[in-house]
């Protein structure tokens, strides 16, 4: 899926994925497929009330059905479709309906901001054995950012008193962005993805 | 399932980067494509 985004992107499709999971579970899983870059939302509490509002909750399993829902910019819904929890997506076929609805309206869809890129100047600071730590490493990977420096301040003792130079505290994670220190790993991470994401 | 030519109900849900999606933000300017899917660490 996420080596078609760019076909979904020039069709202006923006793809979201929707399951009942956390979106702490969300990360990981997509870390561990190579990074995800567009938006998997939790739909977790109250559980599967999106999902049901669409009529593609499964009581019984306490899970979403796997199932394919394209809306117009309207919202209109243009194909509703499931291939059952256990089947499988066509996903070029689904680029290819999205490419349809987009026919005839190129021209009236209003543009949509993009992100701003990175300072030059960001910097990372990590901890091994750190939950938070990983879950900022997991960011960089879901958002495919190579280009920041990762300092890993455990074993670095240079590391170690630059974060406590520049941030003022030896705690880690903490991105630096210029003379701006931030600790909390949902703030860095929603900085981030605020700088690079385009959705 | 929902109808087509229905309009999709709309929704505010957190991302795996905590941030707040809604279905109106794309108004007039994307289409949507919704993927539901079971759990995590299942084919997409």
């Amino acid at each position: 899926m996420e080596a078609l985004l760019d076909r979904f992107r020039a069709a202006n499709t923006q793809v979201l994925g929707v399951s009942i999971d956390s979106i702490y579970c969300h990360a990981n899983w997509a870390k561990s497929l190579g990074g995800i870059s567009f938006p998997l939302l939790s739909d977790f509490n109250p559980k599967g009330a999106v999902a049901g509002s669409y009529g593609l909750y499964l009581d019984d399993a306490g899970i979403d059905d796997r199932a394919t829902v394209i809306l117009d910019a309207d919202g209109v819904v243009h194909h509703a479709s499931s291939v059952t929890p256990s089947g499988q997506r066509d996903i070029s076929e689904l680029a290819a309906l999205c490419e349809k609805v987009n026919e005839g309206h190129e021209n009236t869809l209003k543009s949509f901001p993009g992100p701003p890129g990175l300072e030059d100047d960001t910097v990372l600071f990590v901890r091994s054995n750190c939950m938070f730590s990983t879950n900022a490493m997991a960011a960089l990977g879901n958002l495919h950012i190579g280009t920041i420096p990762v300092r890993n301040v455990t074993d670095d003792e240079a590391a170690l008193d630059e974060l406590v130079a520049v941030s003022g505290k030896a705690q880690a994670p903490c991105l630096v962005v210029g003379n701006n220190a931030r600790h909390e790993a949902a703030d860095i991470i929603t900085y981030l993805a605020g700088r690079v994401s385009e959705l | 399932m929902i109808n087509l030519g229905e309009i999709a109900p709309g929704f505010t849900l957190q991302d795996q980067f905590a941030r707040e999606i809604s279905l109106d933000q794309f108004n007039g300017r994307r289409h949507v494509m919704l993927l539901f899917y079971p759990l995590d660490f299942t084919p997409t």
